[in-house]
């Protein structure tokens, strides 16, 4: 467990910076997850798999002019 | 208010600039390689050195690295990010003179790399060896592109932003700020300048800049073409949107943490090493999630592999990105980065990724581009399919050789006697190299005949487009 101590008085303002961004990204992550896999928003998201596909149904290609 | 397009408002689409994005991507393929091939060359026959400096192995396998990277993937990222832009927003660009901007802003940056590489102007950090002054041309230049995709997509007429957009961002945002702060230095004059890091920071910088160049620039940006493009060439819907959306925020939260694992058993502290293999085994579920997500959307269509040759490249491109991500990690462990690091099985890894999922990636989207940009068929069907075996063949032979040169390196140098004393000198070591540094320039060569093989056929394709369009041209002015 030594390995993993946490000398709280003799932390930098570049260790409390990179903590804050530490667990900033960890709560995010967790954020991430938990929105993504909520059985509520399985519709929002998977409503869009299809978009790349709809693309062609209103091009007109080439160099505007 | 955004609204959903329609059939009943077609959109005129600004799509010259990526056409010759297009082109030159296809262009620097050829250029990349056979600069590659001819380095490869060097190593297993020196006197292809032929006592010039400027085209010994030192300064040529930068100027490799810059055409592959910056020129091939630059404009192939550029010319499919305006492409899925505009395409997906139902939208033209938020500026066309802009892109016209970036498209010669960046091959003016390839024209100053083309000279002041192989002079030895550099300032020598992997990955970002031009001189300050283009460094700050490569800024202006990459801010021009990163400004008018998020404009696009700003002004787009879909409710919806879709993932390829995202992962777009994503390398347009880190990409930006690893370049800036990679990058500073002190100049002392136009072609010479001091990076303001030194020692271990300067290491962790260069580190953290280089694997995140490959992690975010080589695997955002083409996961970003990915997702598009292989949806459109498949005609099918995205395996699972939900997956996207994780496999773009945990490449996000996860890639900047990576760079590190370079640096194992260096002066770096032993826990940003640790820290950094941990986050890079982690790093394979997002990414073996996003190779699945990819692959299934080809669910049901398989039969689509045996008459699609443009499919045959993007399926097999995420087979390679599973490979090299699954064996990324799997080297950055101390116990096996003990025997992987500084030797020639770093060089077949970064080449499965580079060979195997970039351009393979790149090459399935160009063609499907460019049929699409031309309004044509390929001029040879054929040729996309010896261009598809000779990559793959050249992208294994290539990656074997390194595998076997790489662990046997390994394996001597760590070698002792019953003395304690090291069984083999550094000299028999690269002695030993020889068969598989040959057999490596032969792999790179078959890899480079498939991309002359790939401009050939655009450029016929293109000539073909264009005289059917003088062709029904005539008619109607007569």
């Amino acid at each position: 467990m030594g390995y993993l101590g946490m000398d709280v008085a003799a932390m930098t303002t570049n260790d409390w910076i990179g903590m804050f961004f530490s667990v900033a990204v960890f709560i995010g992550m967790v954020y991430v997850y938990v929105m993504v896999f909520h059985p509520a928003n399985k519709d929002m998201f998977e409503s869009q798999r299809g978009m790349a596909l709809d693309d062609d149904d209103h091009i007109n290609m080439g160099e505007k002019r | 208010m955004i609204v959903e397009a329609t059939q009943a408002t077609p959109v005129k689409y600004d799509m010259g600039v990526v056409k010759w994005f297009s082109i030159m991507a296809v262009v620097y393929l050829v250029v990349g390689t056979l600069l590659g091939v001819w380095i490869a060359s060097e190593l297993a026959w020196p006197f292809l050195n032929l006592d010039i400096p400027e085209i010994t192995f030192g300064r040529l396998r930068p100027l490799h690295t810059n055409a592959v990277i910056f020129a091939f993937g630059g404009c192939t990222l550029f010319g499919t990010g305006f492409y899925m832009a505009q395409r997906t927003g139902a939208t033209n660009l938020w500026s066309n003179g802009l892109a016209w901007f970036t498209f010669w802003g960046w091959n003016l940056i390839i024209l100053l790399a083309i000279i002041t590489l192989p002079l030895g102007i550099t300032q020598s950090k992997e990955y970002a060896e031009l001189e300050w002054p283009i460094d700050i041309m490569v800024a202006v230049v990459w801010l021009s592109f990163g400004i008018n995709h998020i404009m696009t997509v700003a002004k787009r007429k879909t409710s919806h932003i879709y993932v390829s957009n995202w992962f777009t961002w994503g390398m347009f945002i880190m990409v930006t700020y690893l370049h800036v702060v990679n990058s500073l230095a002190i100049p002392v004059s136009l072609t010479q300048s001091y990076s303001i890091f030194s020692g271990v920071q300067d290491a962790m910088i260069q580190w953290w800049w280089g694997h995140n160049a490959v992690g975010f620039y080589l695997t955002a940006g083409f996961l970003g073409i990915m997702y598009y493009f292989v949806p459109k060439q498949a005609n099918r819907p995205v395996f699972s949107y939900r997956l996207s959306v994780l496999h773009f925020w945990t490449l996000m939260f996860g890639y900047v943490w990576l760079g590190a694992h370079h640096l194992q058993y260096t002066a770096l502290p032993d826990w940003t090493g640790s820290l950094a293999a941990a986050i890079s085994l982690a790093m394979i579920i997002p990414s073996w999630g996003g190779a699945m997500n990819g692959m299934m959307t080809l669910s049901g269509a398989w039969d689509k592999l045996r008459t699609d040759y443009i499919m045959r490249f993007l399926v097999v491109s995420l087979a390679f990105y599973a490979m090299s991500t699954f064996e990324g990690p799997v080297m950055s462990i101390k116990t096996v980065n003990a025997l992987s690091h500084y030797t020639d099985w770093t060089v077949g890894h970064v080449h499965s990724g580079a060979l195997g999922w970039v351009v393979m990636v790149s090459a399935g989207a160009l063609y499907h581009m460019i049929k699409k940009l031309w309004n044509t068929e390929m001029y040879s069907d054929n040729l996309v399919n010896v261009h598809f075996w000779l990559a793959t063949i050249g992208t294994v032979v290539y990656i074997v050789a390194m595998w076997v040169s790489g662990i046997m390196q390994g394996l001597m140098w760590r070698d002792y006697d019953e003395y304690g004393t090291l069984t083999y000198t550094f000299v028999e070591s690269v002695s030993a190299m020889h068969p598989y540094y040959a057999m490596r320039a032969i792999g790179g060569m078959i890899f480079n005949l498939g991309a002359w093989i790939m401009l050939f056929n655009v450029v016929m394709t293109v000539r073909q487009a264009n005289a059917a369009r003088v062709t029904n041209a005539v008619p109607a002015k007569a």
